[in-house]
Order: structure tokens, then sequence, then C-alpha cells
């Protein structure tokens, strides 16, 4: 197959995000309402109204539980938590349990009350919301977001937006709170801003049950600095102990290390980045999505500082949104020799100026005991790795339109499977394709349907496994193109499935197939259907459908022959009565299809299972 | 060095005269526009004065937009139902544009003898020459494109602006160059002058400001005038705050972001819809021009040549940027003299750094040296010139699909005469779908619309050159491919009843593969309005149909739309555009036809060519 995208002319774009989001307004709306916040509202929150905007900001000063044992515990996000955070774990049943933060949790649910009263009376009043905060204000903004996005999905809202943006928050929860954030995709609702050495968003990745003491004084100290916004922040260090500063810095930086050797994401419960990071330096920002990207560049920018300064650079964040704002209008250029011609080197190296983590000659004042230049040099190249792992990711519109280009080239393998069926409605045996495919599954004219049938399969998987990993773009699944051709592939193969799987005596390993059997992909397909903006209009069929539209159909009707055989041979009478009344239910539920024509003419074939069934019922029951 | 008449098409005497009248109109307000006639040549120029209040540049929050048929000046004269040219085809986008400057033009046409002198200086075939300084310059384009659309004249207009604001979106750039019209448009800016940008921010972020900013520059229209430091660094600032963020917006798409967080936080600003269109001419400040045609680079470099240096210049910067606006007379006069011009053609090869470049692109550097533009500005001009080649190669690479289409509609050709053989016509053989070549046909069909959906998706995205909708080629091959494999499409869909699940074809079912190219042809052979419906004949029928078997006895309710069917098909079947195949027995048509009322056949249009 002939190449359709062309990779040659890629840029490095993290440092232009970065400058996107310093020209609008919103960083520093958002950094002056947590700076009053801080000062003015501890343990709560502060609300404002800016135009059409509503900010909700977090007070960076929380109230203590004081059960710090349990500080670094991860609880699973589930229904005990009133349901506010269904849509979330709704479709992991079967993995990893999503989890947060337990005192993160905690705070949340103890301001939630207060929170949705206010959040509702912004409903009908703004179009948007930006939720903020620092600190750990910036995590209970983070839940904050997740709920309202939520909240959101279930009802028809006014509000079109949601946005948060949290400053040097330590983080959320754990891999699978990632990935299904990035299955909703709220990924690009989430904004952390993250100064080069603040130690506060790199704490949690570290084992800090020996050092619980010594944390609980430095947020303390932070506390207390937050009081006042204006006192000059650099040296105030000095009022901690140096071995308390030490022990926390080398604690996290070694096992920030650590991770990012990791091939995998460890799993577990480890806590994991999720939405995009904005990295501030004195020279620049960028901004940096995919995960692992993100803890490289955490642990290399925090490698580059010191013990006194990851705690101070905590307490920085007006400067940085400052000057991440200021920028904007300077002309900035490269400042070192040799700057590559290609596009995406020059890029990389602009975006390493930027984030500082350039191999040049070390400032003199820092103090970390293993540096030598080969530790820069060597940061350096990990940068750049790191950025073109980011950039690797995806580019969504592309796959889409690459996905069209093998849909067209996959369809012909549907059409035949058409042919097979229309060629079984007229064959002189009378069976449909249902019956032909599960009687023949060995016959060579089966065998190749067969084969039509896992390249679609194959083909449909790899679909999902591409929306689910955000590869493609984020209104796929509302397109018609693809919601029709997905509907009209579930019901023309989907009896075929069934067919094989009642064939091969699965059910009797497994279970029936609509609650044992079915693959995901149907049901996926089946909420891309309900889900479409088409609204239904009752229609009146002239004539049968070319596809029976409940896919599941002859899945019912094998259920419904072992509740006949059953009903039988069973000798209880209450058990009988009710196998009678399923048989009963399910009869209703057929004439009521035939009736509106919404069976295909297989099913009526006289030598269908179908038809077949219905004689042995009525016979039963005369 | 390449003088700038060869670059541009324009002759310099042409430009200077235009530029001296452009500015000669501040002179008299009250007259909505001054006609000068050229001594030396058979140029006429129309030169419109500017307007300094905040109403006529934004007639409402945020940026005082309006789509374009909210008028009727774009519109084709005489044709009725003739859509305009601004707009996209397939996806039927129409451009948007600055409503304050549209009506402005509005009332000048209808309070004044422009449109009759314009007619005179066309039929006398005179070069006409629309021309404006400030806002003057926006009311220039927007009649240019009055006059383009309005008059097929053998003469094109030529538009020369000098600081204009920026007058519509990048549909309204994607028409132009679509119809080729995009060359007439000259647009001189002078590095740091903040006119042509004012309206990349929007009304709200410096309402108060502007007013007073205009007034200032009214004021200077009449003689110089000193102070207003804290207001001008004020204005500048937010103005290219505002720059930055559509700039930034536009370089992330250019270069392929992926991140989400990009339309969200875009979501919660107003980014202005503005963009240029035509060729621009920046001055450099030191007598050289750079001419640059890319919309997207021009974009880019709009906002990176009034970057700041250092912060500490802000307050000169903010002064020269009001300054500048009434530069263009001498400067143009200066650069004339020198002659030194770079054209910015090959943007992917930019050289990035500001020293290192190669001996041929000497030049180039330095042009873009004294524009200011850093490595980071460069940047985003390489990814504009890739984006367009980008384009291109993805018509190319569809061209070369030609002849799998080609091949494609020769095989459902052949089906067509083999089905006609059997009496029942293709349309029917389709529908019900019983021969092994039936399903080889279906194969066929499907495999082409997989090559037309990748166009449609690529139209959508504005991935293809702009002329690829009106290229002579593929509007005959869609035209073609419409014809043939359109009633296909319809079969299919009442073979599988879809009509009555999801609807009729027309509304509900009908591709975009189909609309995109019958718009392609209307436009191309300026057709009313869902004039080309050929291929569609079948759809009708089925409607028709439908509506008789369910309502047996109704004939009068339906009697104007079979009237009508029968009146197009007679005109289809004389231009050939629909095949004899449809009268064949077998015929869901015939079969159809046969079943209307006795009276009303006798007198059809079509009887005749029923029963030879």
């Amino acid at each position: 197959m002939e190449t359709e995208t062309s990779c040659q002319n890629n840029f490095e774009m993290s440092e232009m995000l970065a400058t996107f989001l310093g020209s609008t307004p919103l960083l520093e709306e958002a950094w002056r309402l947590c700076s009053i916040a801080n000062t003015k509202f501890p343990g709560a929150y502060l609300v404002e109204q800016i135009g059409s905007v509503a900010y909700v900001a977090f007070s960076g000063r929380q109230r203590d539980s004081g059960s710090d044992q349990s500080s670094r515990n991860l609880v699973p996000l589930d229904a005990e938590n009133a349901g506010l955070f269904a849509p979330l774990y709704r479709h992991s049943e079967a993995e990893e349990p999503i989890k947060v933060h337990n005192r993160m949790l905690k705070l949340f649910l103890s301001i939630f009350p207060r929170l949705q009263i206010q959040i509702a009376a912004l409903m009908g009043k703004v179009k948007s919301i930006v939720i903020t905060g620092q600190s750990i204000g910036g995590t209970i903004a983070s839940l904050s977001a997740l709920w309202l996005l939520c909240h959101l999905q279930s009802m028809s809202s006014p509000i079109s937006t949601v946005l948060c943006i949290t400053f040097g928050s330590p983080l959320l929860g754990n891999e699978a709170l990632r990935r299904s954030i990035i299955r909703e995709r709220w990924g690009g609702n989430f904004c952390h801003v993250v100064s080069k050495h603040d130690i506060m968003p790199r704490l949690l990745f570290a084992k800090i049950v020996n050092h619980v003491s010594k944390i609980q004084t430095l947020l303390n100290f932070w506390h207390w600095c937050m009081v006042s916004p204006h006192v000059i922040v650099t040296g105030l260090s000095s009022q901690l102990p140096d071995d308390l500063k030490d022990a926390i810095f080398h604690c996290v930086l070694k096992d920030l290390e650590l991770l990012t050797q990791a091939e995998e994401p460890l799993s577990g419960s480890l806590f994991r980045p999720f939405g995009s990071y904005v990295f501030c330096c004195e020279e620049g920002a960028i901004c940096v999505e995919n995960a692992a990207s993100v803890v490289k560049m955490m642990y290399l920018m925090l490698a580059t500082g010191s013990p006194s300064c990851s705690i101070e650079d905590h307490l920085m964040y007006g400067d940085y949104v400052a000057k991440v704002s200021k920028q904007v209008l300077k002309a900035r250029n490269f400042h070192e020799e040799g700057l590559p011609d290609s596009s995406y080197e020059a890029g990389v190296a602009l975006a390493l100026q930027s984030s500082e983590l350039i191999d040049k000659e070390p400032v003199k004042d820092l103090c970390f005991s293993r540096q030598n230049s080969n530790l820069r040099k060597e940061v350096a190249i990990m940068a750049k790795d790191c950025l073109q792992m980011a950039q690797n990711d995806h580019k969504p519109n592309l796959t889409a339109a690459n996905l069209a280009i093998k849909l067209s080239k996959i369809v012909p393998f549907r059409a035949e499977i058409e042919w097979y069926k229309t060629c079984c409605d007229e064959a002189d045996d009378q069976m449909g394709y249902y019956d032909s495919f599960k009687l023949k599954g060995g016959s060579r004219r089966e065998a190749r349907v067969n084969l039509n049938r896992h390249k679609l399969a194959g083909f449909w998987n790899s679909v999902i496994l591409m929306l689910e990993n955000n590869k493609l773009p984020h209104d796929f699944d509302r397109r018609a193109k693809w919601v029709n051709a997905s509907q009209f592939y579930k019901l023309l193969v989907e009896p075929l499935d069934i067919a094989d799987y009642y064939r091969t005596g699965m059910h009797r390993k497994h279970g029936h197939y609509i609650d044992h059997g079915r693959e995901r992909r149907y049901e996926i397909f089946d909420k891309w259907w309900r889900d479409r903006s088409v609204p239904d209009e009752e229609n009146k069929r002239s004539k049968f459908a070319s596809l029976t539209q409940d896919s599941c159909f002859w899945a019912r009707v094998e259920e419904a022959r072992e509740w006949l055989d059953n009903v039988r041979s069973e000798s209880d009478v209450t058990k009988r009565h009710l196998l009678w009344h399923k048989i009963d239910m399910f009869e209703k539920y057929a004439r009521k299809l035939i009736e509106n024509k919404e069976v295909s003419k297989d099913v009526l074939a006289k030598n269908s299972s179908f038809s077949r069934w219905m004689e042995e019922w009525k016979e039963l029951k005369s | 060095m390449d003088r700038l008449g060869e670059m541009t098409g324009f002759r310099e005497e042409q430009i200077k005269e235009a530029c001296s009248i452009a500015m000669t109109a501040h002179k008299s307000p009250e007259k909505p526009y001054l006609l000068e006639k050229s001594r030396t040549s058979s140029d006429v120029f129309f030169s419109f004065p500017g307007s300094w209040s905040v109403s006529n540049w934004f007639t409402r929050q945020p940026f005082g937009e309006i789509k374009i048929d909210r008028s009727e000046l774009m519109s084709p004269k005489g044709n009725d139902n003739v859509a305009t040219s601004l707009r996209s085809i397939g996806r039927d986008e129409l451009a948007t544009v600055n409503e304050g400057f549209l009506r402005r033009l509005e009332m000048i046409l209808s309070n004044s003898s422009l449109q009759s002198e314009v007619e005179k200086a066309n039929t006398e075939r005179k070069q006409i020459v629309f021309t404006g300084h400030s806002s003057g310059g926006a009311i220039a384009i927007l009649a240019t494109v009055w006059f383009l659309e309005q008059y097929k004249s053998r003469m094109s207009p030529l538009c020369v602006t000098f600081g204009s604001p920026l007058v519509a979106d990048f549909i309204f750039n994607h028409a132009l160059r679509r119809e080729n019209w995009s060359q007439y448009f000259l647009h001189f800016v002078m590095r740091y002058d903040i006119v042509p940008r004012i309206l990349l921010a929007p009304l709200s972020s410096m309402e108060p400001e502007l007013q007073q900013i205009l007034y200032l520059l009214n004021q200077k229209a009449m003689f110089p005038i000193q102070g207003y430091i804290a207001e001008a660094s004020k204005f500048f600032e937010t103005v290219m705050r505002n720059a930055s963020a559509v700039a930034s917006h536009a370089a992330c798409k250019l270069m392929g972001n992926t991140n989400p967080i990009l339309e969200t936080v875009a979501s919660f600003i107003e980014l202005s819809p503005y963009r240029p269109s035509g060729t621009f001419v920046f001055y450099t400040g030191n007598g050289k021009l750079v001419v640059i045609r890319n919309a997207d680079a021009i974009l880019q470099l709009l906002f990176y040549s009034s970057q700041l240096c250092s912060e500490n210049e802000l307050e000169a910067i903010a002064e020269k940027s009001l300054n500048n606006h009434f530069d263009y007379q001498s400067a143009l006069q200066e650069s004339l003299n020198m002659q030194n011009v770079v054209n910015l053609d090959h943007l992917e090869g930019l050289p990035l750094s500001s020293n290192g470049a190669a001996a041929e692109n000497v030049a180039t550097n330095m042009a873009l040296n004294d524009l200011g533009l850093s490595t980071r500005a460069r940047l985003c001009l390489r990814a504009a010139g890739e984006q367009e080649k980008q384009k291109l190669s993805n018509q190319q690479r569809m061209d070369k699909k030609k002849a799998d289409i080609e091949a494609g509609l020769a095989m459902l050709e052949d089906y067509k005469m083999k089905s006609a053989l059997c009496k029942v016509g293709y349309y029917d053989a389709f529908k019900i779908s019983k021969d092994e070549d039936d399903f080889k046909a279906n194969v066929k069909r499907l495999e082409l619309t997989g090559i037309w959906d990748e166009i449609v998706e690529m139209l959508n995205r504005y991935e293809l050159p702009e002329g690829f909708e009106s290229r002579k080629d593929w509007v005959e091959l869609a035209t073609k491919y419409r014809r043939i494999v359109e009633p296909l499409d319809i079969a299919n869909y009442h073979r599988h009843a879809k009509n009555e699940d999801t609807g009729p074809y027309m509304y509900k079912g009908r591709p975009r593969r189909y609309k995109y190219t019958q718009r392609w042809r209307e436009h191309a052979l300026r057709m009313p309005v869902g004039s080309s419906g050929e291929s569609c004949f079948w759809a009708e029928v089925e409607e028709l149909q439908l509506y008789r078997t369910t309502n047996p006895g109704a004939f009068e309710d339906i009697r104007e739309r079979i009237l009508n069917l029968e009146k197009k098909l007679q005109e289809w079947i004389r231009d050939k555009q629909i095949s004899n195949d449809v009268f064949l027995e077998g015929s869901t048509f015939t079969k159809w036809w046969i079943s209307l009322p006795h009276q009303h056949k006798s007198i059809s249009c079509i009887q005749g060519l029923m029963n030879s």
C-alpha cells in the first residue's frame, strides 16, 4: 500500500502551544484569583465571573485531615462516591479500578455540597467555567472539574466547556484514571502549570512514607508563606533545616529517575499524570501532553535544580505566569551557535532552550552533588528523546482519513457477505443465512464467508482501539459515515458471530451469547447508534427490512429454544411457569418485530430456526 | 534584483499613482469616492476615504463580521439563484466579511455615481483600479470583489491598498485563490503599522482605546501630532497580544497540532476570524520590500514583524505603530528608488537563523532580518510553506487515481449496457441484485466510493489546493461519476429500504460525494443552485412511487411534482444526461408511469418517449 502520510516535515510544537496559552488572558486571570484564594479564603474557594466565563479558584491552604499515615493511599473511585463520577468508571469493569488520592477525595467531598449549589447557580449565567487552584487547591480543582464534566455529560447544559488550570499541584490518580479521562476525551480540559523545579507536583512520584513528618513540616511552611503572597521568595527556604530539604529532594529525585527508566508505566497503585503540562522556566515555557514525556520532563528539570529552589519554586507561580505572558510580545532568538536546519530539529533546540535543558555551561549556584557536564549533556539528549516521544503521538485527522481508505478496502468483504445472505435468502433449502452458516460451517463457501467475518472483525476492533487510544478525532464516533458503516456491519455480521458461537458450542462452555459471548465492539456500536444526532422518526415500513434491526435476534431465538426444551422436561411447577412466561414474552417481542417489519425475510424463511421454533411452540401450546 | 513591477504584475507608475490618490481621498471625507483618470495610461482610479469611527469598523461584538449572503452585493447579477463565488464550493461554506465596511460600500453604491462610473469605464475598456488607504483600502477590496462578481468583463479590475485593515475570513481568501482573483490584489503594509492588525483583536478588549486611537489617526491624516504615548502603548500591547493568540493558534494548526487543549482553550477566548488575502508587500523600514502571497504566512508576518526586540522598546514601537500608518507615500518613493525587493516564495526552505544562510539565500535572509523575524517566526513561515506543499502533493496523489476512477466507470458503463439488454436497466437490476454481475458492480461502486470519500474528507479540511474544485478535468470526471454511480447508490438505498428507517434519500441519505460534485458542476457552468440534479432522478421516482402506493387515489397532490419531473427528464434525455434505459419495460420508472391516470399520460410531454 502506498504511504498516505508524509512524516518527514514534522514540527516540534510544544513551545508554540505554550505561546498560545501565554497569549490568552486565562493563565493570568486564573493565577490572580488563586492568589486571592490563598490569602483570603483558606480551606475554601472563591467564585468570580469575568464576561461569560466563571472562575472557581480553590485556595492552596486546605484544612488538614491529620490522618497523614494514609496520605499516599489511593482509593477506588466508584459507586461509593454517590455516583458522582459514574461516566468515568462505567466501561472499565474488566480493567484495573480507577483510584484517586484518598485525602484529596475527602477534601473534595467535604466541599462538594456547597460547590454543587454554587455551580448550579452559575448555569445559564455563563458559557464556560475555569476551575483553578494552586498546590492542593489545584488537585481539588481537578476533582471538581472531573465531577463537573461527568455531571454535564448527563444533561444538556448551556455550559459548553470546562477548563481546569492547576499551579504546582500534587498528582491525583493512577493510570486507570488517566486512561478513562482520555477515553472520555477530557484530556484537553486539564492544564497543569508546573514551574521548573517545584517539588510539590513531583512529590507523589516518590515513596515518601519515611518522610511523612518532614513533608508535613514542608506543607506548613508553604501554607505560612501563602498567607502573604508578596513576600520575596528567594532565600526563604533557609528557614527550613537543610537535612529536611535534602532528604525530600533526593528521595523524590531518586524515585523519579527510577520511573523514567521503566519501559512501561508501572502498574499497581502508582500515581500518573493526565492532561497537558505547561512547564515554566525563566527562558520560556513548553506544553507537553504525553504522560511518559511529562514524567521525564519532571525528572530532567528537577535534576538540574537544588533542594532550596525546589521548595521556593512552589511559591513563584505569579512570576512565572507573568513572564510567560510578557514573553509573547518579544522576538526571542536562538542564542547558541549551530542551529540545525531541519525544521523539526530546530524546533526541538528552541524548546530545549525554553525549558533550559540545553547543553551549556552549568550555572554556578547549582548545588546538585553529582553535577558534571556529562550530566548536562545527558539531560539534553534525554530531553530531545522526550519531545520526540511526545511528537510521535498521532495525527487524528490523518489517521481518520487513512482509516476511511482502509474502510473502502474492507467494504468489499462485507459486500461479499451481503451477497451470501442474498443467495441464502433465494436458496431452495429456505433456511436463511443464519442457519445456513450455522449448519454448513465447514464447507467452502461458508469458510470464505467466515474468513471475511474475521477480517471485518479485525478491522473494527482496530478502529475501536485507535479511538480509545485517542488516535482519532474527538467527534469520530458521531460522524455519520462511521456510525452508519458500523451499524450496517453489526446488523449484517453479528448474526454470523452468533451462529458461530452456538455451532462451536461456546454457549455450553461460557453461557449464552448475549451475556457471555458478545464482543465489546457491538456494544460500542449500539451506543454510537443510540447517541447519533438524528432523532428517531417513526416510519412505517412497507416491506421487510433488508437486515433484522435487532442484531441479537438470533441469540434470543437460541435462548428461547433452550427454554422450550427445558419447559418440556421441567417438573417443578413454579420453574415451569417461569419458563412459560419467558417464552411467551419472547414470542410477543418477535411478533412485534415482525409486525413492524423490522426483521429481514430470512427470519421467516420456512426452515429457519425461528420458524421451526414457532411451530414447536405452537404445538406445545395447543 | 527583481523589480517590484515584474514580481507583482502591477506597474510601478500605477502603484505610485494609486498611493497618491488613496492619500488624497482622506482630504475630502465628504465625498464617497474620488475618480481620477491617469494621464499616461488607460487606468481609471477609484479611491475611497477612510472612516474613523468605531462603529464603521465594528458593527457588533466581538469582531463585527457577517456572512457574505447578508448583503445582495456579492451575488452574480441577473442570474437568479446562482450562488456567490465567495464560498467553498463542495462544503458550501460562505465567506465572512466585516459588516461595517460592507455596509459602507453598499451605501456608496446606492448614494453615489460609483456604479455608473465603473460601468462607463468598463465599457470604454479602461483598466479599473480600486484603491484606498486605511479603511478606505478595505472598501476598495470589497468594491473589487463586487465588480468581479457582477461583471464578466474582459479586463479584470485591480486593487491596491495601503495600510488596510483585514476585511474577511479564510474562506474569502480560499475563494479568491480558486477563482484566480488573488493576483488582482496588492496590499502594502509598513512593518509596524498597527492598522492592518487591529481587526485581529476583539472589540471588547480595546473599545475605549480604539475610539481614541482612531480619533488620533484621523487628526494625523490632516497634520502630524505628538503625545498619546501611554494610550498608544496600551493599544499596541492589546492588539499584539490578540494577534499573538491568533497567530500561535494558526501556527499550532499548521504544524499539525494534536493536543486537544488547543481547541479547549480557544473556546474560552475570542479569536479573530479575519485573515489576509491577495499579495502583500511589507516595507521593512529601511527601503526594502518583501513580497509574499501565502495567506497563512502573511498572518504570521503581521504578528512577528511587529514583535519587540526588548521590553524597553515598547513605547518607541507603539509610537511608530501609529506614525507608520502615514508613511506609505514616502516609503514607496524610497523603496522604488532602491529597488531592493525580495520575493518570499519557497517558504519551506527559508533560512532559520539570522546569520548562517546559504549564498542563494543571503538577500532573503537580510530581508527577514530587516523585518525582525526570529527563528520562531521563521519556523512558522516554514510551516505555512509546508502546508502549501502538502496540498499540492495531496492533489498529485488524487490525480494519480484518475485512471482508477476511469477504469471503474468503464466497468460500470459495461454493466449498464449489459443490464439494458435484459430489458430492466441497470438501476432495477442493481436494486434486485440477484446475479453475480450485480455483486461485482456493487464491489466496484464501493471501491469508487472510497476514492471519492477521500476527496470529500480532504475538501472538508481544506487540504487540497484552492483551485481543485474548479479544475475542468475533475469537474467533468465527477459529473460522469455522479451520473453513472449515483443511481446505484439510490438503488441500494431503496433495496435496503433505508428510506423507511432513515428518511427520503434526498434529505437524509444523499452522500456528500454527490452533493459536492453537483455543486462543482453548477459552479463551473454558473448554473442555478440545484439545477444539475440529473443523477438524483431515481430518488424522485422512488419517492413519487412510494406516495402512489401509500395514497393510491391521490394524484392531484403530486401532480406538480410529476409534471416537473417529466419536464426535466425530457431535457435530460435530450442532452444525453440520462440514457434511454429508464424507459425499458421492466424499469421502476416505466411501471410507475404506466400506473398514472390515463388522462395525464395522454397529454404528458414524455408520452412520445414512452411509446417509442
